[in-house]
């Protein structure tokens, strides 16, 4: 009985440890082992630390990649201040079906690609686009402006994408916010910011932990929406990671940084987690 | 309603208040007043607008019509944070992110009371509700009771001019819940704080209250003591929602001034009174409510002479149930059921089923009331 229960249990877990060794931890073992190797001739490698060391000595990278972590942490926050009061008003304003219509809202646009979705902000914010020609036609400015290609609209595309991720954590932690906690804390003599901030703000922690891990973590490895936005002049570390496997071939380099990338998010959510006095298990609960 | 002048010694005063949900009207036209360190209770089934009303004067909700007034001053517009009126939620709402002492020193934390004040009126009020150590503890590790006591003195570490108590009780089992009523009057008449308590049950309200108010469909059916309640119902609703009673439908034969010959629909002759305040004609249909206890048990009919009203019958089932027994006894000539409280003599204590008994009231027990249109059948509520 006993060996037959483990058995299940086994097959029952089989395809999430295949898919989890497969796709994950054997590929990260090879990256390490690539990462740890430097080319001497052609078919020739030697261990050593080169690709690290370069890491750390080129000004570049080391830009690059503190860049990535400061514009991700800010788009996280941008989405979160956005977000909060959005999830708050769906969640505890409304009531029935325009709450879930309002929900629903938020998914819409997760039904087209994401390439699709960059390319509708490339539309609006292009030199020949909608808010350009709009604003000439106001005649508030003169010529055509170029919206794209800097970090506002890099920022403005992550935030976009990342919304639904904040969202949805959200509302689900408001909704079990009971509305009694509000009303009391405004019968003991709150008002609206004491309320959010010493009631709601902490039965919403778990969620805004893990919206926040979630969000961060998509942003930090985007490639497409920096890229697209951005420019050639975006400077995102994931593009310097495709441009070392694809276009210089240096796969050594690029799965060192791809590692950097992983110890990176790693830190930083650690380090969110700490400061927010929140578990990875609560977040991600 | 007309103009008072406004004495020193009424804490709240609600005039013609109004509240509509779309057609609905959940509040009709309610007008009371409430004096200093009064137990206030308003009473009603599920629906009937109590919890509306209370959530007008503490702010959540704002009046249609009408006014509202904590000792002589209106409130009506007042955000809820700033009346001098505090709530015990249903459920407490007590704030589980925060330890018991922080829950207490909330409000006054929002009153930028100073640190070492803060401290010492938060032991003051856990020592007033007996729970002087618990300040460092989570709220999920007090108890039903502790909870309850510590929602109290949240509210009255904030001296508020009014207490309103939605249902506290609700939550506590059975046991708890006798002895929390006990608690909250004996800390009530300690304080002197005026409490506003809104139940759906009947012995909270008539244990704990100095006044009552009887409220249906938006409006107050009567206001008074307990004992007025209890004794002298002035509408049907209220003889048939506060305490047990045995119910007849019938028409009234004669009338002299308020004494009434009735006619059940069964047969039966009755002399019963008209109930205060209600005046029957003959001929008008009516609703007889006789008390269980107000009803005599006798074995024999030698002891029966003289009562208005008389009776023989079987027991059909006993309800034991201690000090509040009662015996359903099957009426010969109907076969209708009468309620009849037991005795705590211990006469009656070895009662058997299909014993034959004689019962017997007086006609000022049986209080009549114009029937409702819709015929009912007859019976005992409770």
């Amino acid at each position: 009985m006993k060996e037959t229960s483990r058995l299940g249990l086994l097959l029952l877990l089989a395809p999430i440890l295949l898919w989890l060794a497969c796709l994950v931890i054997l590929p990260h073992i090879d990256m390490l082992i690539i990462s740890l190797r430097t080319r001497v001739a052609a078919r020739v490698y030697e261990p050593s630390f080169n690709n690290y060391i370069e890491f750390f000595t080129e000004p570049l990278y080391w830009n690059t990649f503190a860049r990535t972590a400061i514009m991700s942490v800010t788009a996280t926050m941008m989405t979160l201040m956005i977000a909060f009061p959005v999830s708050f008003y769906i969640a505890k304003m409304l009531r029935g079906r325009i709450k879930n219509f309002l929900f629903m809202l938020c998914l819409i646009p997760f039904w087209v690609s994401e390439l699709v979705r960059t390319f509708g902000w490339m539309i609006l914010l292009r030199e020949t686009g909608v808010v350009s020609n709009a604003l000439q036609w106001l005649g508030l400015v003169d010529g055509p402006v170029e919206m794209l290609y800097n970090d506002a609209a890099i920022m403005v595309g992550l935030v976009y994408t990342s919304m639904l991720f904040m969202v949805v954590p959200l509302v689900t932690v408001l909704d079990s916010l009971d509305d009694s906690l509000i009303e009391a804390g405004y019968d003991l003599g709150g008002n609206g910011f004491t309320v959010t901030r010493e009631i709601v703000i902490p039965h919403a922690m778990p969620g805004i932990a893990s919206g926040c891990v979630v969000v961060f973590m998509l942003t930090l490895g985007n490639y497409l929406t920096p890229t697209l936005l951005g420019g050639k002049e975006s400077l995102w570390f994931t593009e310097q990671i495709y441009n070392q496997f694809i276009t210089r071939f240096n796969w050594e380099l690029g799965s060192a940084f791809g590692f950097l990338l992983l110890v990176l998010s790693s830190v930083i959510v650690w380090l969110g987690l700490r400061l927010s006095g929140q578990t990875l298990s609560q977040a991600i609960r | 309603m007309s103009v008072e002048v406004h004495s020193p010694d009424i804490d709240l005063e609600c005039s013609g208040l109004v509240k509509r949900f779309g057609d609905f009207v959940a509040v009709d036209d309610v007008s009371f007043s409430i004096p200093t360190g009064a137990f206030f209770s308003i009473l009603g089934p599920s629906g009937c607008g109590k919890t509306t009303l209370l959530r007008m004067i503490a702010g959540f909700q704002s009046p249609d019509a009408g006014d509202i007034l904590i000792k002589g001053n209106s409130i009506v517009g007042m955000p809820p944070n700033r009346r001098p009126v505090n709530m015990i939620f249903q459920h407490l709402a007590l704030f589980p992110m925060m330890s018991v002492a922080e829950n207490i020193a909330y409000g006054l934390k929002r009153r930028r009371t100073s640190k070492d004040k803060i401290a010492e009126k938060v032991a003051e009020v856990l020592e007033r509700v007996a729970l002087p150590d618990t300040g460092d503890k989570r709220i999920n590790q007090l108890s039903g009771g502790q909870m309850q006591r510590i929602a109290i003195a949240r509210c009255l570490v904030l001296d508020p001019a009014l207490l309103l108590l939605d249902e506290p009780l609700g939550a506590l089992d059975l046991k708890l819940r006798e002895q929390m009523k006990v608690e909250l009057k004996q800390l009530q008449s300690e304080i002197g704080t005026t409490f506003v308590y809104i139940t759906h049950d009947q012995s909270e309200a008539l244990v704990m209250s100095d006044h009552v108010a009887v409220m249906n469909e938006g409006r107050f059916e009567q206001v008074g003591t307990p004992q007025e309640l209890y004794y002298d119902p002035k509408t049907r609703f209220v003889a048939e929602f506060v305490g047990d009673s045995n119910v007849w439908f019938g028409r009234v034969e004669a009338a002299d001034n308020h004494r009434l010959k009735v006619t059940t629909e069964d047969g039966l002759p009755f002399l019963a009174v008209a109930a205060e305040g209600q005046s029957m004609r003959a001929g008008e249909r009516a609703e007889i409510f006789v008390r269980p206890e107000s009803i005599q048990l006798s074995h024999g009919a030698d002891r029966m002479e003289g009562f208005d009203n008389n009776m023989t019958g079987q027991v059909d089932s006993l309800l034991f149930n201690g000090a509040n027994s009662a015996v359903l006894v099957r009426d010969q000539q109907t076969g209708g059921k009468i309620l009849v409280a037991l005795p705590q003599t211990g006469e009656f204590a070895n009662l058997l089923k299909g014993q034959d008994l004689h019962l017997a009231w007086n006609a000022e027990q049986a209080k009549c009331f114009p029937a409702p249109a819709e015929a009912k059948t007859s019976g005992t509520t409770s």
